[in-house]
C-alpha cells in the first residue's frame, strides 16, 4: 500500500467509525434527555457515556478530515473541514460535513462553556444535534461511493433507522410524561409505603424492586 | 461623601441604641408603628445618589440574613454598576418552615425593612421596587405602606407579590419567575438574577432582615454596626430558636454568641440531645459537640454546620431523632420542584431509606445506600436543595449513628412518639401550586 491509499483510506475508514459514533453519540442524547438508563448502568454513566463518545467522535472526524485534506489524489483544501463549498472536489456533499462539522464544533464549545453560560443558549445550540447528524448522514452518503452500495450501505441504512426509532421515542415518551406537578408524588409513591401500611416487610420489597 | 463621614450619625437621627435589641422592638412583641419607628430611628438618611450605601455596607461587613450570608455590598455593587432599569426585591418569603424571623420582622418592624429596601433601592438607583411575602404577613405591612405615602417617606412606590407556601419559592431565581407571573420554580444559574433578572433588567434580591440591618447602617454608620458581633461577621441577627421544652420564640442576638447562653435563657424542662443548626437544610450537631460552640460560621463550619437562616432547634431527650429526621427528608423530597433528575429521584429515595432506618429491623445495607445515594445527588441540581437536603441527612446518619445500631436489634431509645419539628402539610399537585 502506497502512502498516498494510506491517507485515502484512512480517511474513508475514520469517516464510516465517526457515523457509528455520532449515531451512538445522538441515542444516548436521547437517553439523556428523556432520563432513560442502560441495562446496568446507573443514570449518571449514560450522561458520561453521551459526553466520552462525542468527543471520541470529534477525534474521528479530526482524523477523518486532516487524511482527506493530505490526500494528493484529489486536491481538498484544509479550510474545507469548516468552511462550506471550499473545495472544489465533491463541492455539495463535502459543504455538508462542514456544516455538520461546524454545528458539533457549537455543540462541543458551548457544553464545555456549560456552567457559564445561559442554559436556554446551551439548549438551543444542543438542539442542533437534530440537524446535525442529518447533514452528516447525508455527507456519507452523498461523497462516498462505498456507501452506496453493499453492506456499507446496510450499515448506513441501519444507523438511519436506529436514529429515526429514537426520535421517535423521545417524542413518544415526552407525550405521555406525567406533568412536573405530579412527578414527585409518583416518584415518592415508588419509594415509600402508602400511608396505613406500615408494615416494615412491604416498604422492603418496594425499595428493593 | 466618603466612608468616613458615614460613621458619623446622620442629622435628624435619634441618637443611636447601642446593645440589643437593634431591629425588635423595645417593648418585647409590641409592633412599632411609623409614629414610634421615626421617634426611635428617625427618617432614613436619603444620601442624595446611587452608589454611596455600598461603601457603608462594605465598610461594615453586612451579609445576607436570607441563609447564604454572601456580602450584601458585592451584590449592591454587581446591581449599582449595571446600566438600564433595575429592581430591587425585599424577600420575606421565609419559606423554612422553622423559621419565624422574617414573619416576626415583618410584623413587628416593618417600616425598618421598607427603610432598607428605599435606601438600597436609592443606593443601586433601581426604578421598581417589589415586596416578595407569604399572604399571612401582608395587613402589617400595607399599613406601614400607606402610613409611609401619607408622610412622604418612600423614594419609590412598593409592589407586594404573595408567595406560595412552598420551601423554594424564596430562592432567589425562584423568586424572580413567581414576580414574573410564573410559577415559583428555580432556574438554572447563569445568569444570576444580579445580571438579568425580572424582566431581563439587573435585580437585586435582599432578606428581609438583611435590608433592615442596611437601614440602621445607613443611620449609624459601619463602626456602630460592628459593636456587636466578631471581626469577620458583624452584627447582630435573628434566631428562632426552638427549646426541647417544645416552646419557640424569636430572639435577636449577637453574632458570635455562645448556643449554650441561647438555650439557657429558656425556662428548663427536658434537656436537648442534638441541636439541628441552621434549619431544614443544615446540620445536626450532638447536644455534646455543640454546647461548647458559638454562634457565627468561622466556629461552625468547623463542625459542618452554618447559620443559615438562623434557626436552632434542640431535639429533647425522649424523642427519636431519626424518626423527626425521616420526617423532615420526606418533606423536603416532597417539595423538590421536579425539575432536575438526581433531585427528583434521589430525595423520594434518601427520605425512604432514612424512613426504613427509622424504623425498628432495618436491612444492614440501607445506611451504606443512603451514603451512596448522597454522593450522587450532591451539586447536580438547578439550586441547592438537593445538596442541603444530603447535608441534613447526612448529618442525622452521623450524630443518631448509635440509635440506628439500637433500631437494628429491634429497639428504639423515645419514649415520646409525637412529632417534635414544624413542618407543614400539603404536596404539590398541580402547576397552580407553586403560584
Amino acid at each position: 500500500m502506497s502512502g498516498t491509499t494510506a491517507f485515502w483510506y484512512a480517511s474513508r475508514a475514520t469517516g464510516i467509525v465517526s457515523l457509528l459514533l455520532l449515531t451512538a453519540v445522538l441515542v444516548l442524547g436521547i437517553l439523556v434527555n428523556r432520563q432513560g438508563r442502560l441495562p446496568g448502568l446507573p443514570r449518571f454513566a449514560v450522561t458520561s457515556l453521551h459526553r466520552n463518545i462525542s468527543l471520541l467522535a470529534m477525534a474521528f472526524i479530526a482524523v477523518h478530515v486532516v487524511t482527506a485534506v493530505l490526500d494528493t489524489y484529489v486536491n481538498i483544501p484544509i479550510l474545507a473541514g469548516v468552511v462550506p463549498f471550499a473545495s472544489g472536489y465533491e463541492r455539495v456533499w463535502l459543504a455538508l460535513g462542514a456544516v455538520s462539522f461546524d454545528i458539533m464544533l457549537a455543540m462541543i464549545i458551548t457544553s464545555l462553556l456549560r456552567g457559564r453560560l445561559n442554559r436556554t443558549l446551551w439548549r438551543a445550540v444542543h438542539l442542533l444535534a437534530y440537524l446535525s447528524w442529518p447533514v452528516a448522514f447525508a455527507h456519507s452518503i452523498g461523497s462516498s461511493r462505498d456507501l452506496q452500495h453493499g453492506w456499507l450501505l446496510d450499515l448506513g441504512i441501519a444507523c438511519a433507522l436506529i436514529v429515526a426509532a429514537a426520535a421517535i421515542w423521545r417524542l413518544a415518551h415526552a407525550a405521555r410524561q406525567l406533568p412536573r406537578a405530579a412527578r414527585v408524588a409518583a416518584i415518592l409513591a415508588r419509594y415509600s409505603p402508602p400511608a396505613g401500611t406500615k408494615g416494615p416487610g412491604q416498604a422492603r420489597e418496594r425499595i428493593a424492586r | 461623601m466618603t466612608t468616613t463621614a458615614m460613621d458619623e450619625p446622620a442629622a435628624g437621627s435619634a441618637a443611636p441604641a447601642n446593645g440589643l435589641p437593634r431591629l425588635l422592638p423595645l417593648v418585647p412583641g409590641v409592633p412599632e408603628d411609623l409614629r414610634a419607628h421615626l421617634a426611635r430611628y428617625g427618617r432614613p438618611p436619603y444620601r442624595g445618589g446611587p452608589g454611596l450605601l455600598i461603601h457603608g455596607a462594605e465598610a461594615a461587613g453586612l451579609t445576607g440574613r436570607g441563609g447564604a450570608a454572601f456580602p450584601v455590598y458585592r451584590k449592591l455593587a454587581i446591581v449599582a454598576g449595571a446600566r438600564g432599569r433595575k429592581v430591587i426585591v425585599a424577600n420575606g418569603a421565609e419559606s423554612e418552615p422553622a423559621s419565624r424571623k422574617d414573619a416576626l420582622l415583618l410584623r413587628v418592624a416593618p417600616n425598618l425593612v421598607l427603610d432598607g429596601l428605599q435606601l438600597a433601592a436609592e443606593a443601586i438607583g433601581a426604578s421598581e421596587a417589589r415586596l416578595y411575602l407569604h399572604p399571612g404577613v401582608s395587613p402589617e405591612v400595607l399599613r406601614a405602606l400607606s402610613q409611609r405615602a401619607a408622610a412622604g417617606i418612600d423614594w419609590l412606590g412598593v409592589t407586594i407579590t404573595e408567595a406560595p407556601p412552598r420551601f423554594l419559592a424564596g430562592q432567589e431565581s425562584a423568586l424572580v419567575n413567581r414576580l414574573g407571573g410564573g410559577p415559583a420554580l428555580p432556574t438554572f444559574v447563569p445568569p444570576r438574577v444580579s445580571e438579568r433578572g425580572l424582566g431581563g433588567a439587573p435585580t437585586l434580591v435582599q432578606n428581609v432582615e438583611t435590608l433592615a440591618h442596611l437601614a440602621l447602617i445607613a443611620r449609624y454608620g459601619p463602626r456602630w454596626f460592628r459593636a456587636l458581633g466578631t471581626d469577620t461577621e458583624p452584627g447582630s441577627m435573628l434566631t428562632t430558636v426552638h427549646q426541647a421544652n417544645g416552646t419557640s420564640q424569636v430572639i435577636e442576638v449577637e453574632i458570635g454568641t455562645p448556643l449554650r447562653t441561647l438555650l439557657a435563657s429558656q425556662p428548663q424542662g427536658a434537656e436537648a440531645q442534638a441541636l439541628l443548626i441552621g434549619g431544614y437544610h443544615g446540620a445536626w450537631l450532638p447536644m455534646a459537640q455543640a454546647a461548647p460552640l458559638t454562634l457565627d460560621n468561622a466556629t461552625l463550619s468547623q463542625r459542618g454546620a452554618a447559620i443559615g437562616a438562623g434557626v436552632i432547634a434542640a431535639l429533647p431527650a425522649d424523642r427519636c431523632g431519626l424518626v423527626e429526621a425521616a420526617r423532615v427528608a420526606r418533606y423536603l423530597a416532597v417539595e423538590s420542584a421536579g425539575q432536575c433528575g438526581p433531585c427528583l429521584n434521589g430525595l423520594p429515595r434518601m427520605a425512604a431509606g432514612l424512613a426504613e432506618l427509622a424504623r425498628r429491623g432495618h436491612r444492614r445495607q440501607v445506611r451504606a445506600d443512603l451514603e451512596r445515594w448522597a454522593g450522587l445527588v450532591t451539586g447536580r441540581g438547578a439550586c441547592n436543595h438537593p445538596d442541603g437536603t444530603v447535608r441534613f441527612v447526612a448529618s442525622a446518619l452521623t450524630v443518631f449513628a448509635p440509635e440506628i445500631a439500637v433500631h437494628a436489634r429491634g429497639h428504639c431509645s423515645a419514649t415520646n412518639r409525637r412529632p417534635f419539628l414544624l413542618l407543614p402539610d400539603g404536596m404539590p399537585t398541580t402547576e397552580d401550586d407553586w403560584i
